[in-house]
């Protein structure tokens, strides 16, 4: 294993060259290149930093070539001059953050998005208009550069509101990024100084005490039992030791370099800085992240899908039209002020604003269950994912040593991993648990931090490493208050832990005061301990250890082995009290006391568990489709454990090993496709060409990345996306945030994760919990629904607004609703109903269907255009042209009289036009009878859009299924509607401007057995789908 | 995501497309075969037959409840507009200029005022009654023959000297041109209680700096439309119906100045104060002579 692990991490360092190398070999794939010609840019500007990288050989070096390399001295350290001249140099010691859009190119861009374009251009198209109308007559209406101007206005407002939305999250995340500036002790001019971290430069000589973090690279002159957490750098949650001897050629798994940013749990250390900010291998990763390109949402590719729809069909009505207009004798310009009139109305004025809300307003259900979402149309891409990445530690893991199984007795006992610990139900009647829990007491050096009385046991601060928080806290929750124990049991005594011995070992007075003999307990590596024993405690006595238990032992050591957990040994000896009184001088130096031939009393075995909430969660992944990943840095068979344990590879599923390992051949002669799961560790991994790892990825149902290189998360995840998957990556290290950038949804966690992480991601967990990708998958797929919903809705009246004015052309009515008019049933009356839509329940468990397919399954398809289009707003114009013609008849133009009578209609000098009664108008008689007609139209398109509310509420189901009154804010929004339209006409109407007038109060009900028409048919179109899934119908009329 | 941003090349867009337009595989043109287009048009042919037909069945009903004498609402037309003769529009409403001296500059506004006078020759009257009576004219009943209602004469030779009869240049030749000033139809409107509506013409802006007012022959005398064309019944019960016209003669227009003049319609339910009507009541026009 251990050898493995070098090469996997030569390849990251060495990553460029290697790379470029393969590709060179395989041009055919295309993939890889696309990648690499991204990363050869980056080499180009990096080539002298990877050289050098390459070159890192100081852990190879002695204590005085390193002096001499770095002009430094181990004793005194740097001199404070040479440090200032060094930091001027290399500049300070912190990573260069990613680079920052400025504030103002940000809100831009909200400006420039697929939608916003449709509305620049509509904006350009109706000035274009007005100005050809001007040259040829001064005195044109202004309608034109009003709508131009309201066009442009909503552009500025909507990308004001989501940037706004944005801005918002990011304080939010900002309010995380506040952290305590570093300090480091460092030796300068032979004396002890607390510096800035930051001021750190090459040379310098710093001490590290646990608990610290890293200050920089530095390479390990001295060290007392220290050991560091490498989590956020490897994935690996065990501690690693670190000590001044050079172990392994590998610079990354030697000993004696200590990684920035990582942190040291125990012990002291001090070691010279040898790289500093940028240059340091978290540098490093870090700034692969800032290689990644962005990907373009999937929403917005759906939006920009519409956006070509919508354009489309514009373009085609415009130039059918632009051609009848032609050839029914208009002038070429009338007919070019048509065209763009006709594309303009097009133009879905409100959905710009209504998406972003409709966005938001989800992007704020989140954030109350605790996803933050960071980019807006994020919120969709969590519905659309197939695939998740998932880190293990911290994400699937709750990132702490916790005790999983107990051996005593010959027997394997399961201790509860949940995160509170609360519910602990092995058998604890047995004395040999006595003796081990004592053991467990005793044998620990880890104390909680004083001031914590309040605070739950297992959320309680502990000075000590992992596993002896895990012990202290495991001893804790199951027998009170330690501290106590171990006052009554006075410590005498202690050995370290450290790596020679392997073993941990403590001599106490006992609590019973008859009993003045000293209790001497164990601790370490079972192996270590099992040597030193020679008897064994089963019951509560002492047994022989003969070669029967010792099998016993192993057998259940490998057990818990095996489960991926880190074992301990323990075992004690009551020292005679005849050979050591209670003065008797213990000393550790001589070692003037028994270390062997003592009594084995248990094994104990822990691991960072997972989340209690996870195996729930992976299940509903699965049956929502989604394919769960494990990629991690920590060991294939830690992470297959949890990968069990959390479901990611299910109960009954095997690996090929397991399969060999089962039937007993070697692994090469087992069916690949026998195996359901896969564990794929980076070594293996980075022997793959792409098309093995698609083949991995497309066979495999369960698989499991073990020991895997940041970049190697990259090229999982770009192995995903050539699945045609949407993937989402989740992570909290720095090590992950070039996956979290190159994910289609970069999910980190916001209280484990760093900022990097953070920075690198479009979503944050707020509470680390894996469970809450399983909400926002929800809210994306519903969201997804609802956004169809809510497009259908506003599209249906486009038609219905557009119908006048195509009419107007050929028929030569009167023109039937007016530019003004329409603006307000786009961005009035129909703005609440239409985000009231976001707020609709599913329809059908969302849960228990596939992602759908990013290609295949787009969010405005051409059954949806088409039938909001082509039947419904149809029906919806035909209603609105009953109300016109109904105000128009009653008040003396007979529909008849209507046809062809646009010239003289609109001819300011006709004073005296005659209607069907002979009566004749004046020119603004007739033209506040159009306004009239124009409030009409309005109140007819008003009146079926609350019926085309109705029926977009459910797609497939009945709206009795559905509930017609579940989701009130649709009662909201057509309560809106209604009292829009009300002030509108009544209150409004005096305003001239405006174009509304005071309408009859039963003109109102003119196009409601229309509306009632328009659910019939919808339900009917509805009932028939339900009936027959599949049909013709079906595959017509189901959007 | 480079699968996605995978970029075809023009001929791959073009095979694709006219892949969609026809594929041998399947048989289908635009993603449709034959016989399913059939199926897809014979729905849309259905669909609108039938929505059309409902939308005309709504049109016939709509037509039904229609009063084929009266319109149900008049709501625009509370007061009558105004228009004149002849009627020259510039770019600013109505605006008459012309020579005195060169008579092409008004064959044009004489033409137009026999045109319109030709509506009102007693041939064209034919069918109209004498009326008499100074009073409104008010029939419940259909008796006039094929069930309408009688109509009264206007004719030209009513506007006397400025009917073109006695002087066929309207008297623009000699400065003093008359205009005819002609009342929109309403149905069923009373202009007023009992005393006839009388045109009254003046210069808009009064005082006027010559300091004389306009002087005005009216035809017929006293510029008033007798009450007895009133009430219009409508084209259906007064099928024969001309607008009773007054003719305004001016006869002291200064020269080579533009002047605007206001003619009103004076009665009781006649009003001319609408801000955003100019032809509610009145009609405004500005006239030029050049000599």
């Amino acid at each position: 294993m251990r050898q493995k692990r070098s090469e996997i991490y030569s390849v990251e360092l060495s990553g460029t060259e290697d790379i470029v190398r393969t590709d060179q070999g395989d041009d055919k794939e295309k993939y890889r290149g696309l990648k690499n010609n991204c990363l050869e840019r980056k080499k180009k500007n990096h080539e002298e930093e990877f050289q050098k990288e390459l070159q890192l050989d100081d852990h190879k070096l002695s204590n005085t070539e390193l002096e001499k390399k770095y002009g430094t001295n181990i004793i005194t350290g740097l001199s404070s001059t040479r440090a200032a001249e060094l930091l001027a140099r290399d500049g300070p010691n912190s990573l260069t953050p990613p680079k920052q859009t400025p504030e103002i190119v940000k809100f831009l861009k909200q400006m420039v998005g697929g939608f916003s374009i449709l509305l620049w251009v509509g904006a350009f198209l109706c000035w274009i208009a007005y100005g050809i109308q001007y040259s040829s007559d001064k005195s044109a209406s202004l309608n034109n550069v009003y709508l131009g101007s309201v066009l442009v206005l909503v552009v500025i407002l909507t990308g004001v509101f989501a940037y706004y939305q944005e801005a918002k999250s990011t304080n939010i995340m900002s309010s995380f990024n506040k952290m305590i500036p570093q300090q480091a002790l460092v030796i300068r001019d032979s004396e002890k100084k607390t510096i800035p971290a930051e001021q750190l430069v090459v040379g310098d000589i710093v001490e590290v005490k646990g608990g610290d973090q890293i200050p920089a690279d530095i390479r390990v002159l001295s060290s007392q039992g220290c050991r560091v957490d490498n989590s956020s750098l490897t994935g690996e949650s065990e501690p690693q030791p670190r000590s001044s001897e050079f172990t392994h050629e590998n610079p990354l798994e030697t000993k004696n370099i200590c990684f920035y940013s990582t942190t040291c749990l125990e012990g002291t250390v001090t070691g010279m800085v040898i790289n500093t900010g940028d240059r340091t291998i978290i540098g490093h990763i870090a700034s692969l992240a800032s290689g990644v390109g962005n990907e373009k949402t999937p929403i917005a590719i759906e939006i920009e899908h519409f956006v070509h729809i919508v354009a489309g069909v514009a373009v085609s009505i415009g130039i059918l039209f632009f051609i009848i207009a032609v050839s029914l004798k208009y002038r070429v310009l009338d007919s070019v002020i048509f065209l763009i009139g006709i594309i303009v109305a097009n133009v879905p004025e409100g959905l710009l604003g209504t998406v972003t809300v409709t966005l938001s307003l989800t992007a704020k259900r989140m954030a109350k269950k605790n996803c933050l979402v960071k980019n807006l149309e994020a919120v969709e891409t969590l519905g659309s994912t197939s695939i998740i990445c998932s880190d293990k530690t911290g994400t699937l893991t709750q990132n702490r040593m916790t005790v999983a199984h107990l051996w005593f007795d010959n027997q394997i006992f399961v201790a509860d991993t949940s995160e509170d610990h609360s519910n602990q139900v092995f058998d604890q009647s047995s004395s040999t648990w006595a003796s081990l829990s004592k053991i467990i007491t005793l044998c620990n050096r880890a104390e909680f931090k004083p001031g914590q009385e309040n605070v739950p046991i297992m959320k309680k601060a502990v000075i000590g490493d992992a596993s002896e928080t895990a012990l202290l806290k495991f001893s804790e929750v199951i027998l009170g208050d330690v501290m106590e124990i171990r006052k009554r049991n006075r410590k005498v005594v202690e050995i370290p832990f450290n790596s020679t011995n392997k073993f941990q070992l403590s001599i106490h007075e006992t609590d019973d005061p008859h009993d003045k003999r000293f209790l001497l307990v164990m601790k370490g590596a079972p192996e270590r301990i099992l040597q030193k024993c020679s008897t064994i405690m089963i019951n509560g006595e002492e047994h022989p250890l003969d070669k029967s238990t010792a099998k016993t032992f192993h057998t259940a050591y490998m057990e818990l082995g095996g489960l991926g957990e880190r074992v301990l040994g323990f075992c004690h000896l009551y020292l005679p009290a005849d050979e050591f009184p209670e003065t008797y001088s213990f000393d550790i130096d001589t070692m003037n006391f028994p270390t062997s031939n003592l009594c084995f009393v248990g094994l104990l075995s822990m691991i960072d568990p997972p989340r209690s909430t996870v195996p729930d969660a992976v299940t509903k992944c699965r049956s929502a489709g989604i394919k769960v990943i494990m990629v991690t840095g920590d060991h294939p068979i830690t992470a297959k454990a949890i990968a069990k344990s959390v479901g990611i590879i299910s109960a009954n599923s095997e690996t090929v090993e397991d399969i060999a390992h089962r039937l007993n051949i070697p692994v090469e002669q087992v069916n690949q496709r026998d195996a359901k799961a896969a564990v794929v560790t980076g070594m293996e991994l980075k022997d793959m060409s792409s098309e093995q790892l698609d083949e991995i990825l497309a066979n495999y149902q369960e698989i499991v990345f073990a020991r895997t290189s940041p970049q190697q998360k990259l090229i999982i995840v770009e192995g995903c996306q050539r699945q045609d998957a949407v993937v989402a990556v989740t992570g909290d290290g720095v090590n992950d945030s070039p996956a979290l950038k190159k994910a289609d949804i970069g999910i980190a966690m916001g209280i484990a994760g760093s900022d990097a992480a953070k920075n690198a991601a479009d979503m944050v967990l707020l509470d680390d919990n894996f469970a809450s990708i399983v909400t926002g998958v929800e809210e994306g797929r519903l969201i997804f629904d609802n956004l169809k919903k809510t497009i259908a809705y506003t599209l249906t009246k486009n038609i219905a607004e557009l119908c006048p004015f195509l009419i107007y052309i050929i028929a030569g009515l009167p023109l039937p609703i007016g530019t003004i008019t329409i603006l307000f049933i786009d961005l009035g009356t129909d703005i609440i109903p239409s985000i009231a839509l976001a707020y609709e329940k599913a329809e059908s468990d969302i849960m228990n269907r596939k992602p759908r397919h990013k290609k295949k399954d787009r969010l405005v398809n051409k059954q949806l255009a088409v039938y909001s289009y082509l039947h419904i707003g149809l029906m919806q114009a035909l209603g609105a042209f009953l109300v016109y013609f109904t105000v128009y008849a009653q008040e003396g133009f007979l529909p008849h009289t209507l046809i062809n009578l646009r010239v003289e209609w609109e001819n300011d000098n006709v004073n005296d036009l005659e209607d069907h009664y002979g009566q004749e108008w004046t020119r603004y008689q007739r033209e506040y009878l159009e306004w009239t007609g124009y409030t009409a139209f309005f109140v007819g398109i008003l009146v079926q859009q609350i019926a085309d509310l109705i029926i977009r509420k459910t797609r497939r189901n009945s709206i009795f299924q559905q509930g017609l009154f579940r989701n009130k804010v649709i009662w909201v929004g057509i309560a809106s509607q209604i009292i829009i339209g009300l002030i509108l006409s009544y209150g409004l109407g005096s305003v001239t401007a405006l174009s509304f007038t005071m309408l009859r109060a039963q003109y109102w009900f003119v196009a409601v057995p229309h509306a009632i028409l328009i659910w019939v048919y919808d339900e009917v179109r509805k009932l028939f789908i339900r009936l027959y899934p599949g049909s013709w119908w079906d595959k017509n009329m189901y959007y | 995501m480079a699968a996605l941003q995978e970029k075809k090349t023009c001929s791959q867009r073009m095979e694709e497309f006219q892949r969609y337009c026809w594929n041998p595989d399947t048989g289908q043109m635009l993603g449709r075969t034959l016989s399913r287009w059939v199926w897809i048009s014979l729905y849309y042919v259905a669909f609108y037959v039938v929505m059309t037909g409902l939308f005309a069945l709504c049109l016939y009903v709509l037509m039904q409840t229609v009063d084929p004498y009266t319109p149900d609402y008049q709501d625009q037309l509370r007061s009558p507009g105004v228009t004149l003769r002849p009627d020259v529009y510039g770019e600013k409403g109505l605006e008459i200029v012309y020579n005195v001296s060169d008579n092409r500059t008004w064959a044009d506004l004489t033409h137009t005022l026999h045109t319109f006078l030709a509506g009102y020759s007693p041939a064209a009257q034919e069918d109209s009654i004498n009326c008499t009576s100074d009073q409104y004219f008010f029939q419940e009943r259909f008796l006039a023959p094929n069930h309408t209602k009688f109509s009264c004469k206007f004719t030209a030779d009513m506007l006397q000297n400025c009917s073109g009869l006695v002087d066929p240049d309207f008297g623009f030749e000699e400065g003093k041109p008359c205009f005819i000033i002609k009342m929109n139809r309403i149905v069923k409107f009373l202009p007023s209680n009992g005393s006839a509506p009388r045109v009254d013409c003046a210069f808009l802006d009064q005082p006027h700096e010559l300091g004389q007012p306009l002087q005005v022959v009216y035809y017929p005398p006293n510029g008033t439309f007798s009450l007895h064309y009133f009430p219009y019944y409508g084209k259906k019960a007064q099928p024969h119906y001309s607008n009773p016209l007054v003719a305004a003669k001016l006869l002291n227009v200064p020269r080579n100045t533009q002047v605007a003049i206001v003619c009103k319609v004076m009665a009781e339910h006649v009003t001319f104060d609408n801000p955003h009507d100019p032809y509610e009541g009145k009609v405004e026009f500005k006239l030029k002579i050049v000599k």
